[in-house]
């Protein structure tokens, strides 16, 4: 029998599906054997996706079994296994496929889990309720990342019983620091006990205004009832007024309703602006839109997000992004030992900057490709070996910036941050740059190596140096390995012309580098514009609603990017397809 | 609040009755308490490199477990045990994930995070009622933030091998300094305040209640981890403050102003200070259950500072029968080795009338990979230290058959504890031979 089909995927089933009888005919051949009858192997049955309505019904099963052959994991090692190129093939078909089954049913707004305040979040809200700057999250432990990749993802935002200590220390902190602070009190001690005023009153106006704050809505007195008996019972505890009323205070910030984002209606939407676009609480003119129910408006929507990428607060927006997206976060102190602190910064902030001022400036995102302009400081003018005509009072701060003609520093790939988490500590790789490329700028991370694959061998001490080139030549001549490096590696030796910090160089271990792999490789990436649009639509998205995202969504980005394009690709469009969407505003048209 | 007063008084009444059979059985003979931590080193180890000759209590150290040398005959080596539940499935995160739980990770880039409980938390659950902590978890690298597009797991697997619940993996303490500060307070007994601690979460509980009528269905675990997290931090406020309740005294007093560094200078300080900490816990009794993470699964730290290392650790893990990096990788392990033999030396010092604390516990050290080069999850690198208050037979070096389940050495463990359970995971009883019977 397995014979039998092995000649039948020989002669009949090297084109690609184009149907779904040849995808079942492709499901048959490689899949029946074992995942069929009464009792599948795994539990899963080819049965279960016999169907064109089972795309709706168990897209679960069609997207499992999608990446365990994109993946490789199935056909197990020893059956008769498709082609890559034929699993690739099929791969495409599937996910075609169930797109346009989800996307026939119209936009959904998806799913909007409940999520706590990310670490980081956390510690900037902290800050403006209290209006201190003390870094009180440091304590808290880090957050791991899920969905898109990002950290603030609902689905990763797990509780451990180190948070509740923690939350509460910090509380404790931060209330402590803030009856100190002549700018803090002036913020949240806004009565006091006095002729006519009793402590209880007093506390009670403090807390009206507070909550609120700290809620992200307005409160009732049934909200603010609980925690103005906090404050009677620290009094009757002997505590004097104020700490009584920072205890209240503590309180709130150990409360669900501040950790967790639970606010109603339109409140919720404003938090959702703000947390985004600011990575923090919304201000008082969102929340005052939200009261007056303006928020879900495009004409109110469209002015506010310029004015709210304009705000020095937007900063943080871009640096969680890009930082997350691009793995800048990875540049760390034990990587650039060698650089200096103040390089490292500005190395860091470069993708950052530049990313939220194609925003502001209303530029094309395909300058991420490649561009005219850069962000420069005198030390990355230094590192790049290039004069650049910055402004002369300002030499070390970093700033927007034109390039001289002709120079190998345009877009993102040629920015030493991204250069140097591409690479080894001590060489560079263009495996890995190759997958940077294929998995954080196309949105097509290669699949796994086989397992016994053996690394590439480095040079032996004493044999005639090897370029990394000629080394990887020998590996792709392996036809196991070369189906998969022959996509990766081209696209990482386009860039061997920096080294592993970005540096730029026109030989490695005495053989000149290709120049010209740099010009092919942005010229690749222009021609695919619309798939490095779509992967960071995608991310972009995945960020702003800190989830997953689901098949349904992808119908969305269809729409985000059909508006982007229409507007020259612009990266202002990109912030404001998303937020006028109907998962980000939770409202269908 | 009256009504406050009575459900607290409720559950405090409900833990007594859930703990006594406890704390009957830990009242016997014996008033050293068994203590238990695991060490986890990710990546693997040089096949040819780790394991011992003979058998039994005639056998030679590997040249990759050399630092134990002078504790030979307080440890145990194990051969032939792996987590079946981890064959399949990519790399390192099913295997590694996975390496105290037994179970089969859920493929998931983190939608929906899927594991077992981990031992240490059965144990940390069972105990936590008889030390101001019930565990410690404790790392030197931050969480891996991200996908790993490459497999398909969120990284958060990787980061984390102590799991409370399926789907609560639990957060490590990275900075000595704050592990110690956090051990300090809860062993000195209770805060100013902490009577106010209490009221203050009784009322953000009572929020969370109300709050949890009005999301749904598929929100209200967000809430439930919550109340979880936040209801047990209070039980332990309220125990801290009732003296009747708990006759806990640390073994040995903390002394506030030995508190380390929060800035390590570099790596090997940092693991050593993390390690003290254990030390300093498990002495002073504050918690009985520990783990600790050297990295994260797929850990690339630069082992530079090694002589003769010139490459990270996921990279030489990678060796391809690469004679030099497959010496590399046998000098990062045996680093990992000399680093636990570090642990088992200062333990062994810590007297306790006749014996010492290492005598009194079982520390586990090992990987949840044998050859890294292969993602190998048969025959896991496994050694056990201390003889667990004298259940464990030490100086050995235990052969069982092939694709022996793991879980029955968290059997024996648990049951040397005082935790006994029926079965862990895919267990089959206890590991034979491994405690006096």
């Amino acid at each position: 029998m397995k014979l039998f089909l092995c000649l039948l995927s020989a002669c009949c089933l090297t084109a690609q599906p184009n149907s779904f009888e040849d995808a079942q005919a492709f499901l048959k051949t490689y899949c029946q054997s074992c995942h069929a009858g009464k009792s599948p192997a795994g539990g899963f049955s080819i049965d279960k996706v016999a169907t064109k309505a089972s795309f709706l019904a168990d897209t679960h099963a069609w997207t499992r079994l999608r990446t365990r052959i994109e993946n490789g994991d199935m056909p197990p090692r020893n059956l008769p296994a498709p082609a890559p190129a034929q699993r690739e093939s099929f791969v495409k078909w599937v996910n075609d496929s169930l797109h346009t089954e989800a996307c026939a049913t119209g936009i959904s707004i998806g799913p909007n889990p409940l999520r706590r305040l990310n670490r980081d979040e956390y510690t900037a809200t902290v800050q403006e309720l209290l209006d201190i700057h003390l870094d009180i999250g440091h304590a808290l432990p880090a957050d791991g990342a899920g969905g898109e990749g990002f950290d603030n993802a609902a689905e990763t935002l797990f509780l451990s019983p180190l948070h509740s200590e923690k939350y509460l220390e910090t509380a404790k902190l931060a209330t402590d620091f803030a009856a100190k602070e002549f700018k803090s009190r002036e913020r949240v001690l806004i009565a006091k006990p006095g002729p006519g005023v009793s402590a209880d009153q007093a506390a009670r106006r403090i807390l009206a205004a507070f909550l609120p704050r700290a809620f992200r809505r307005p409160v009732t007195d049934a909200d603010i009832a609980p925690y103005v008996e906090l404050f009677r019972i620290a009094q009757r505890k002997g505590e004097a007024f104020e700490p009584a009323v920072f205890f209240a205070i503590r309180a709130a910030l150990v409360s669900p309703s501040f950790l967790f984002r639970t606010e109603p209606g339109q409140y919720a939407l404003a938090s959702r602006l703000s947390y985004f676009l600011w990575g923090s609480q919304p201000d008082e003119l969102l929340t005052d839109l939200a009261a007056q129910g303006k928020l879900q408006n495009p004409d109110v929507l469209r002015p506010l997000i310029g004015k709210m990428m304009r705000s020095d607060r937007s900063m943080t927006f871009a640096k969680r992004f890009i930082e997350q997206w691009l793995h800048t976060r990875d540049l760390t102190d034990e990587r650039t030992a060698k650089m200096g602190e103040e390089l490292r910064g500005d190395m860091r902030i470069q993708p950052v900057m530049f990313f939220r001022e194609l925003i502001i400036r209303k530029m094309s995102l395909l300058n991420l490709i490649d561009s005219d302009f850069t962000i420069g400081s005198n030390l990355l003018a230094k590192h790049f070996g290039l004069k650049l005509p910055l402004n002369p009072n300002s030499t070390s701060q970093p700033q927007w910036v034109a390039l001289p003609k002709g120079s190998n520093r345009g877009g993102v790939l040629g920015m030493p941050a991204v250069l140097t988490v591409s690479s080894y500590p001590y060489r560079t790789s263009p495996v890995l740059r190759g997958a940077f490329i294929l998995d954080s700028i196309l949105g097509t991370p290669p699949p796994p190596p086989p397992a016994n694959v053996p690394a590439l061998p480095e040079s032996a001490a004493g044999a005639a140096p090897k370029s990394v080139r000629e080394r990887l030549t020998l590996h792709r001549a392996n036809p196991v390995c070369a189906s998969c490096h022959d996509r990766i590696d081209p696209l990482g030796f386009a860039l061997e012309n920096y080294d592993e910090f970005g540096v730029w160089r026109d030989s490695d271990a005495g053989q000149p580098i290709d120049k010209g792999g740099l010009d092919r490789l942005k010229q690749d990436l222009t021609a695919k514009k619309d798939i490095v649009l779509r992967n960071l639509a995608n991310k972009l998205l995945g960020y702003a609603l800190g989830r997953g995202l689901t098949l349904k969504d992808s119908c969305t980005v269809d729409q985000i990017v059909d508006k982007v394009k229409q507007s020259d690709y612009r990266a202002d469009a990109l912030i404001e397809a998303i937020v006028l969407s109907a998962p980000f505003r939770q409202e269908l048209k | 609040m009256k009504t406050q007063l009575t459900r607290r008084s409720l559950l405090r009444g409900a833990g007594v009755t859930l703990s006594l059979p406890w704390l009957e059985a830990m009242a016997a003979p014996t008033a050293n308490p068994v203590r238990m931590a695991m060490l986890y080193m990710p990546n693997g180890v040089n096949p040819n490199a780790w394991t011992p000759e003979g058998t039994g209590a005639d056998f030679q150290l590997s040249p990759t477990l050399q630092p134990l040398a002078p504790l030979k005959d307080k440890i145990v080596v194990l051969r032939n045990l792996w987590n079946e539940g981890s064959k399949g499935g990519d790399g390192h995160y099913v295997k590694e994930a996975a390496i105290l739980t037994c179970r089969t990770i859920k493929k998931t880039p983190g939608a929906d995070i899927g594991n077992g409980v981990s031992m240490d938390q059965v144990a940390a659950q069972r105990a936590a009622t008889l030390t101001p902590l019930p565990s410690l978890e404790l790392g030197v690298t931050p969480v891996a933030i991200g996908v790993d597009a490459v497999v398909g797991y969120t990284r958060i697997y990787g980061s984390h091998i102590a799991w409370s619940s399926p789907t609560t993996p639990l957060a490590r303490e990275l900075n000595p300094r704050a592990v110690y500060e956090r051990l300090y307070r809860a062993s000195s007994g209770p805060q100013n305040g902490s009577q106010l601690d209490g009221l203050l979460l009784d009322r953000v509980q009572a929020d969370a209640k109300r709050l949890r009528t009005q999301v749904g269905t598929a929100d209200r675990h967000r809430l439930d981890e919550y109340l979880s997290v936040m209801r047990s931090l209070e039980e332990r406020v309220e125990r801290s403050s009732s003296k009747s309740q708990m006759a806990w005294k640390a073994r040995v007093p903390l002394d506030p102003k030995a508190a380390p560094t929060d800035r390590p200078a570099d790596h090997a300080e940092h693991v050593k200070l993390m390690l003290d900490m254990i030390a300093v816990a498990f002495q002073s009794d504050t918690t009985r259950v520990a783990t600790f993470m050297f990295g994260n699964a797929v850990s690339n730290v630069s082992f530079r500072f090694l002589e003769g290392v010139t490459a990270g650790h996921h990279d030489v893990s990678h060796h391809g029968k690469d004679p030099e990096k497959l010496r590399q990788y046998q000098i990062i392990n045996q680093w990992h080795v000399a680093q636990y033999a570090y642990l088992l030396n200062k333990l062994q010092g810590m007297k306790e009338g006749d014996s010492n604390v290492l005598d009194n516990s079982m520390i586990l050290f090992g990987s949840a990979l044998h050859n890294g080069d292969r993602h190998d999850p048969h025959n896991l690198p496994l050694v056990l230290a201390g003889s667990g208050g004298g259940r464990i037979i030490t100086g050995r070096h235990l052969v069982y058959g092939e694709d022996s389940p793991l879980a029955n050495l968290y059997v024996s463990m648990l049951d040397a504890f005082g935790a006994p359970v029926e079965r862990f995971a895919d267990s089959t009883g206890p590991l034979a031979g491994l405690v006096h019977t």
